[in-house]
């Protein structure tokens, strides 16, 4: 049976009895810190194997269910007695060790749907019970930020795809970094940039003026960006592209580009055959990337005022397939990570007893990791009134 | 009306073509726009040497490969509509490598809008049911008695026939059985009878034993079809977002035309709607037609390969499309990063001046640094700009070093126009 939005909230309210109230001064001064804090979102697309993540190996269901895909207790790097980080992940799993990474059990939204499409409008939007508008929860985050600090780029996306929705605001356009490197303008001379200014000057109505703005927001960005990106790194990162992508990331934030909301995506966990040899390869790469962006945030001394968030849209059947792989599920785990996290394993750890429809359940309802980032975390609006996990230390 | 002019003539160049260069303008302006009219409809062949040249291509496997090809019949300009109405059933019928991973077949599904793009909807429509890469692409293969699969029955309503709202949870069940039965045999569409649902189905509240055909009359039957596929047209062909008045009657333009794709273009394209002035420049370019637009506007000899990767770069992979529902398109296709791509390619190719393009034949060769300006843009805006816009122009003009520099820098800035991205 799935979970009706009733026992979400249920559990929602029971979840925020345990925030503290603050007094108005601590607040205000909670506010002000808030502006310099950075969100990372990362997105797992495809639908990560959340049971090959975090295993739970004490499990008997879980060997059985996977004959072939079943991870071996040896090899895990240890979260807790009963479950253990895809051996692939050892970064993360000292991060773990160290209390800088959170590891949230079976998220997920009610009314699961098993669309890839759904599933992420879902996610972006923050909407679980009406078809997605065109604002995603990050956007909207953009939008307010805009509004307190005009002229700011609040939000950047550093990937090769296109925008994801939850990315687009109402009034802010976020920019897409491709190349690592960051944003390189090409053939431009510096008179010709001056005459290419006045081209962009003049303000109109619709699509020409939708372009104008457009151009001129990636001018001025590509300026700014190219002086910061020419700084070296305090740690080495891998080649690999999510790293470079975090690496890029963390110069602007070192470098005070400004920017509080950064998006990266990285793709292939929709393994519905052969899982194995893709899986690893992407846990190390997620492992990795998030291990040397975290060290390198540590080292230069501003991992106080980062976090990063990486999800996928959900979590995969318990039992594999015929195929070697496993096909689309529900509740997943979310990481949290950042020096100012409660670290640990938080939610209902999953029961493979107790599956519903064959899938981890949906135990803890996204939306209230939601409500943490965007109001305690960011001192912003949150997006719905489903109360804050306290992840925070 | 006001007499056929420069601007008239690329309008209808750069909407049912890829755009013209200044001689072909000339001459349609010179013979009028029935003359233009027929140069668009009558060329239709593609060279021989391209054609052959396929075969080795499509046995390296690589889609890039192909995409460069498909890049290049393009750019080669032979038979501009056929190729507007391939690249628009593309977007319309998307399916993506992506999944379907054989360079075979997504040609041949490119081969069959080339081939039936412009003849009648309704057997384009029964084709592309039974088209191997859309087989795999919306899981039509797996699609079988007892176990259906309701991937296409649920496309094929919602994206490719009816649009959202025309059709129930019910009618996609009951379409996945009618579909049932359909697989591929190596690289050939092939129906097989035992995996057939062969039971009574209900659609569209319709009772009968319908197979796939019989499920795609009732689709092309059902009142909703024709204004799909009308406002299909109108979108692509004339403005984005046409009234609910305007779709109808073209709607109704289709099926007197009997469904006829390229009679009912001879009529929209001689409209007054197509030629009045909200339809002029009123669409964001998409990658594709923009890198096309320039380099045949300006006669450049820009490898397809390059042409290609840069539209790639602009969010348009040619046989990658993000999702069956195709490009977004419109304000989707503008952020920073793709702002930045199309900067950066077109600089390139205005930067390409005395190599890949020769500027000065393309405007008719101007005199002096002084006469680029107007030139450049009576080419590529002739619905003319701003004075403030001539003014920038004239002043790049003044601070260049030569002729050859006046060329590269007021190109460069027309390109790179927010104006130059309206087509």
């Amino acid at each position: 049976m799935a979970l009706s939005r009733r026992d979400f909230l249920a559990d929602g309210l029971r979840v925020s009895a345990l925030v503290p109230f603050l007094p108005r001064l601590a607040l205000a001064r909670r506010a002000e810190q808030a502006e310099r804090r950075v969100l990372v979102v990362l997105q797992l697309s495809g639908g990560n194997d959340g049971l090959n993540t975090v295993v739970p190996h004490v499990q008997d269901a879980y060997y059985r269910m996977r004959p072939f895909l079943g991870l071996a207790r040896g090899g895990l790097h240890a979260l807790d007695d009963a479950h253990g980080l895809h051996p692939a992940m050892g970064g993360l799993g000292e991060l773990f060790q160290e209390g800088r990474l959170a590891i949230i059990h079976g998220v997920g939204y009610p009314n699961a749907d098993r669309s890839h499409f759904r599933s992420l409008e879902v996610w972006h939007t923050a909407e679980p019970f009406a078809p997605a508008g065109e604002v995603g929860w990050l956007g909207r985050m953009a939008d307010e930020i805009a509004r307190r600090t005009p002229g700011s780029m609040p939000a950047l996306a550093v990937e090769q795809g296109n925008l994801p929705l939850s990315m687009r605001g109402r009034d802010v356009l976020a920019p897409t970094v491709r190349d690592p490197q960051g944003f390189r303008t090409q053939g431009v001379s510096e008179e010709l940039a001056a005459l290419r200014d006045e081209l962009l000057k003049a303000r109109s109505e619709g699509d020409l003026g939708f372009l104008r703005e457009a151009a001129r927001t990636t001018y001025a960005t590509a300026a700014r960006m190219s002086a910061i990106t020419s700084e070296p790194s305090a740690v080495d990162y891998p080649g690999q592209p999510l790293a470079q992508q975090l690496k890029l990331v963390a110069q602007l934030v070192q470098g005070g580009f400004g920017t509080r909301i950064f998006h990266l995506s990285i793709g292939g966990f929709d393994t519905h055959a052969r899982q194995a040899p893709v899986h690893a390869d992407r846990m190390q790469q997620v492992s990795s990337a998030l291990t040397a962006f975290q060290r390198d945030l540590q080292a230069t001394g501003v991992a106080d005022r980062v976090l990063t968030l990486a999800f996928s849209e959900f979590g995969r059947r318990a039992a594999e397939n015929a195929s070697k792989g496993t096909d689309h599920g529900q509740g997943g785990p979310v990481f949290l990570m950042g020096a100012p996290v409660q670290g640990g394993l938080h939610g209902t750890p999953p029961d493979l007893d107790e599956l519903v429809d064959g899938d981890v359940p949906n135990t803890t309802d996204f939306r209230g990791i939601y409500t943490l980032l965007e109001r305690d975390w960011m001192g912003l609006e949150p997006s719905t009134e489903v109360p804050a996990m306290p992840l925070l230390a | 009306m006001s007499r056929w002019n420069a601007a008239d003539a690329a309008h209808l160049y750069r909407r049912a073509g890829f755009g013209a260069g200044r001689e072909r303008i000339e001459r349609a302006v010179d013979r009028g726009r029935e003359t233009a009219l027929e140069d668009i409809f009558s060329r239709r062949t593609h060279e021989e040497s391209l054609v052959r040249g396929l075969r080795p291509l499509l046995a390296l496997g690589q889609i890039e490969v192909l995409a460069a090809w498909w890049m290049n019949v393009i750019l080669r300009d032979t038979a501009p509509l056929v190729e507007r109405v391939t690249l628009m059933w593309h977007n319309h019928f998307a399916t993506s490598n992506d999944k379907v991973n054989d360079v075979r077949l997504m040609h041949g599904q490119i081969q069959l809008f080339r081939d039936k793009g412009l003849g009648d909807f309704r057997e384009l429509l029964h084709a592309v049911a039974r088209d191997p890469a859309m087989l795999v692409w919306l899981d039509g293969n797996a699609n079988r008695r007892g176990q259906p699969n309701e991937n296409f029955a649920r496309e094929v309503l919602e994206l490719f026939g009816l649009g959202i709202g025309n059709y129930t949870e019910h009618d996609i069940k009951e379409a996945a059985r009618a579909f049932s039965g359909w697989g591929l045999d190596g690289r050939a569409a092939r129906f097989r009878d035992q995996y057939f649902d062969a039971g009574s189905k209900e659609i569209f509240g319709q009772r009968g034993n319908f197979d796939a055909d019989d499920a795609i009359d009732l689709i092309l039957a059902h009142p909703a079809c024709a204004r799909h596929i009308a406002r299909r047209l109108l979108t692509e062909f004339v403005l984005p977002e046409p009234t609910a008045a305007t779709v109808y009657e073209w709607a109704r333009i289709l099926q007197e035309e009997e469904w006829n794709i390229e009679r009912t273009l001879e009529r929209l394209l001689r409209s007054e709607l197509f030629a009045s002035p909200a339809a002029r420049r009123s669409r964001i370019a998409g990658p594709v037609e923009l890198v096309a637009i320039t380099v045949i506007t300006l006669g450049a000899k820009v490898p397809a390969r390059d042409a290609m990767r840069g539209a790639a770069e602009m969010g348009q992979s040619l046989f990658r499309p993000p999702s069956v529902k195709g490009w977004d398109g419109g304000r989707t296709w503008i952020h920073t990063g793709s702002w930045l791509a199309r900067h950066n390619h077109l600089t390139a190719v205005a930067r390409a001046h005395g190599e890949r393009v020769d500027l000065a034949s393309s405007y008719g060769r101007p005199a002096h640094r002084g006469q680029v300006p107007d030139a450049a843009l009576a080419l590529l805006l002739p619905e003319g700009v701003d004075p403030s816009f001539q003014e920038v122009l004239a002043r790049a003009a003044a601070e260049s070093d030569d002729l050859d520099d006046a060329l590269r820098r007021v190109t460069g800035l027309i390109l790179t126009s927010p104006e130059y991205h309206l087509v």
